[in-house]
């Protein structure tokens, strides 16, 4: 891959030349920075991202390959179906996906990576303008998501080839490309809105909820989309708007149905050259008018921010977090781990885009099956169980990734500090997820559920809540024990197969079991303490954890 | 009569309205080692970002190697080297890979690179660990390639910021006695650093910089006639900041309450 990319970035020269930048220190940026791309670990793949320490550099490779895989489902459903006549909507839909996709890759993947200031720092004070560094960025971009968008188009591109033939083909490939470029330009456009609009400090912060927010509108379409669509949709010709020329996926749809059908009139025209100015058009003005202001910006973010001094004596107000830390915990150190587990959760970055998206993707898809937007099942007498204990799985997954941090190296504070049952900070921790995320969430659930189901269901919304917590004190009693952020992501990442088979065993098991319970009169009642009895039994030998169960990296 | 490498006329610049370096004037010459010091927020990483043209917006004239930074910071930047404290490496490559990387951004050629790099990682006891990935460097071994990295072009002006930090005895010592060699062949060096035991022996000027303004530049022996003590004194009083014995009194006490 490198050695291709590397191939068109020097054929380029003149280009670059006339865009006022030093070909052979670009060259040299590029190269490099493709390099690291093939040690990175890719945070969008999780398990499958994690980067390996050999000499065998194909970690991009391997993400290609999976991005095809991920592409192999719109090329089949939208592309081979549908008759000549009615492709519009398909490739509009093909091409949406696309441009979501970069989008979303340019989100997470780069954001990190545009707005890290190592750059300015490991290559500014060399003899290299600001403008060469920053076409090399833009190079560099550029070439990761072509090569990211020819995996997500390859199924695509093999199955409009196959039906209409090689042209049709290459607008495919060359309209694909086009919807990358354009979506650099409008990522660019959002990061300077962005930081138009919020203080330097807060943007890092406001991208990460961006982040979360496109991952949960990302997943949600992906399964919403495809069932709200009818089969007409897909196997009619489409009426002509006249507010299709302000969506770019339909710019790109044109030109290729254009191609393919062939029919060469006014509206297919007018969409090929806005599908072919435009991306164009928005290179220009990232290179000229973006560039300077971008970086100039950037730059002003990593100004040495002097710590603004507060005014504080020490403090005496207690907050909620201080009377519930009080309230729920029983010694010192229990309310210490409560206190920074409440603490840590609300701030770091990475552990709330891996839980966050859940929440809100749990709640919309709850809220959407029980309106029947997915047939049977939301209406069924299970149902609502489900809604129930989807709290619980979450939980689960939050208090698995409570482990893991950026910062794990300062964990080494446990071990310096006098602790003889490190089973108290493990509750303690434990006690602020319940509190913090569960509570709150299973509220909200619950208060639904019995609006929308009845108030007699108020039994077993409280069984539920105790096996809840039964299943998730299992699930992490079941683990490897680990200190609240103490291990590097890497390590937590990597799969744990029996702890997967445990859980989904126990869930299996307390599910049934409630949903038996209802089948029996004031079945559930009974069991509600039993329920509380056995959660609380598993809790205290959850506390009594020594050093010799704690996993330590 | 000799030309200075850095000439600094009435330098002022303003962070937003913060008014930060009010009037610096100062010339260096050539073959010198300058030991640039002052308290946190004096102004010092600010001149030294202004004089290798990471800084463009400033009032008053600046001039490295007969270049205007303002207006030539390229050329500036080819002839001159900056090794700041603990900076940013791009870790996840080797040594080699990085300092080809560096050497290629200041146009020279491949061979000669390889063949520096090697034989200064070599000097430096990195020979084992030449292709290793600097994920796994001790923050000593990732100052010693920021060294090499801000040497391998053999600039003809070094700014140091801090240079020795992180690294053992052996490499301190190496390290002053590359600085002694490097003006001695007739390059300048701009040291700057926290620890005025070392500043105090190794500099043949000292510049002290407080709240945006010089206070103090000449050599040690003349900065001597005004305060007598060490360097360390010598500073605290001119910074006026000679009360850390009362504090320390105060911070045992504190502990005890």
């Amino acid at each position: 891959m490198k050695p291709i990319v590397l191939w068109f970035v020097i054929r380029l020269n003149p280009l670059w030349r006339i865009l006022g930048a030093d070909p052979v220190a670009l060259r040299a940026i590029v190269d490099v920075k493709l390099t690291m791309d093939n040690r990175r670990s890719y945070a969008s793949l999780g398990r499958y991202g994690q980067a390996k320490t050999g000499d065998k550099n194909n970690q991009f490779l391997i993400v290609l390959a999976i991005y095809a895989f991920f592409g192999l489902f719109t090329g089949l459903s939208m592309l081979a179906i549908p008759p000549k006549e009615a492709l519009f909507i398909p490739l509009t839909i093909t091409f949406a996906y696309l441009m979501v996709f970069c989008a979303m890759t340019l989100l997470s993947d780069f954001s990190s990576l545009i707005l890290d200031s190592a750059d300015n720092q490991i290559i500014l004070p060399r003899p290299v303008s600001g403008r060469t560094l920053l076409l090399s960025r833009i190079v560099h971009i550029a070439g990761y998501l072509f090569s990211i968008t020819l995996a997500l188009s390859l199924v695509g591109l093999i199955v409009i080839t196959i039906r209409f033939g090689p042209v049709a083909g290459i607008m495919f490939l060359i309209m694909s490309l086009l919807s990358s470029i354009l979506m650099v330009f409008l990522t660019n456009v959002f990061y300077l809105l962005l930081m138009q609009f919020t203080s330097e400090e807060r943007l890092r912060e406001v991208i990460n909820y961006f982040q979360i927010v496109m991952a949960i509108v990302f997943y949600g379409s992906y399964q919403l989309v495809p069932r709200l669509m009818n089969q007409d949709m897909l196997t009619e010709a489409v009426e002509w708007q006249n507010w299709f020329y302000l969506v770019p996926p339909m710019w790109m749809a044109g030109a290729v149905d254009m191609v393919a059908q062939p029919v060469f009139d006014g509206p297919h025209l007018l969409l090929t050259g806005l599908a072919i100015l435009l991306p164009f058009g928005g290179l220009w003005v990232m290179n000229r008018v973006l560039g300077p202001v971008f970086n100039a910006r950037l730059a002003g973010l990593e100004q040495d921010s002097t710590p603004v001094s507060v005014k504080t004596g020490p403090e005496q107000t207690s907050s909620i977090m201080q009377r519930l830390s009080r309230l729920l915990t029983n010694n010192p150190l229990e309310r210490a781990a409560f206190g920074f587990t409440w603490r840590v959760t609300a701030r770091d970055r990475k552990f709330k885009l891996k839980t966050y998206p859940q929440l809100g993707f749990g709640l919309a898809y709850i809220i959407a099956m029980s309106m029947g937007g997915f047939g049977a099942f939301g209406k069924s007498s299970g149902f609502y169980l489900f809604a129930l204990y989807y709290t619980g799985l979450f939980v689960m997954t939050a208090q698995y990734q409570l482990s893991a941090s950026d910062d794990f190296k300062a964990a080494w504070v446990y071990g310096s500090a006098p602790i003889s049952r490190p089973g108290e900070i493990l509750s303690g921790s434990m006690k602020a997820i319940i509190a913090k995320l569960m509570i709150p969430f299973y509220v909200l659930v619950a208060v639904y559920i019995a609006w929308r189901f009845g108030l007699d269901k108020i039994d077993d919304i409280v069984l539920a809540f105790s096996n809840s917590l039964i299943m998730s004190i299992s699930a992490a009693m079941a683990t490897e024990r680990k200190l609240p952020f103490s291990i590097a992501q890497d390590v937590v990442n990597r799969s744990n197969t029996a702890r997967g088979f445990v859980v989904l065993l126990i869930l299996g098991l307390i599910a049934g079991a409630h949903y038996g319970l209802t089948l029996i009169r004031y079945g559930v009642w009974v069991a509600v303490p039993f329920s509380i009895g056995i959660f609380w039994y598993l809790f205290s030998r959850y506390r009594q954890t020594s050093w010799s169960q704690i996993v330590l990296e | 009569m000799s030309n200075p490498v850095i000439q600094i006329q009435n330098l002022h610049k303003y962070y937003s309205t913060t008014h930060v370096l009010k009037g610096i004037n100062l010339s260096v010459d050539a073959g010198q080692v300058v030991g640039y010091i002052g308290p946190n927020g004096a102004g010092k990483s600010t001149t030294l970002k202004i004089l290798i043209g990471l800084l463009t917006d400033y009032e008053g004239m600046v001039s490295v190697l007969g270049h205007d930074v303002k207006t030539d910071p390229i050329a500036v930047k080819s002839r001159i080297g900056y090794v700041p404290e603990n900076a940013a490496l791009y870790d996840t490559l080797t040594p080699m890979e990085y300092l080809q990387f560096i050497g290629q951004l200041y146009g020279m050629d491949e061979t000669t690179i390889e063949r520096r790099a090697f034989d200064l990682l070599g000097l430096f006891e990195l020979s084992g660990h030449i292709n290793a990935r600097m994920t796994t460097f001790s923050k000593g071994m990732r100052q010693k390639v920021l060294l090499i990295s801000g040497l391998i072009h053999n600039p003809e002006i070094v700014f140091l910021d801090e240079p020795l930090s992180g690294l053992d005895a052996n490499t301190v010592v190496l390290v002053k006695a590359i600085i002694r060699q490097l003006a001695d062949a007739g390059k300048t060096v701009f040291y700057s650093s926290h620890i005025m035991d070392v500043v105090e022996k190794i500099s043949d000027r000292i510049i002290i910089i407080n709240n945006g303004q010089i206070i103090a530049d000449g050599t040690f022996a003349e900065l001597q006639h005004q305060h007598s003590g060490s360097l360390e004194q010598l500073f605290g009083q001119l910074t006026g900041s000679d009360d850390q014995q009362d504090t320390a009194t105060e911070f045992i006490n504190t502990l005890t309450k």
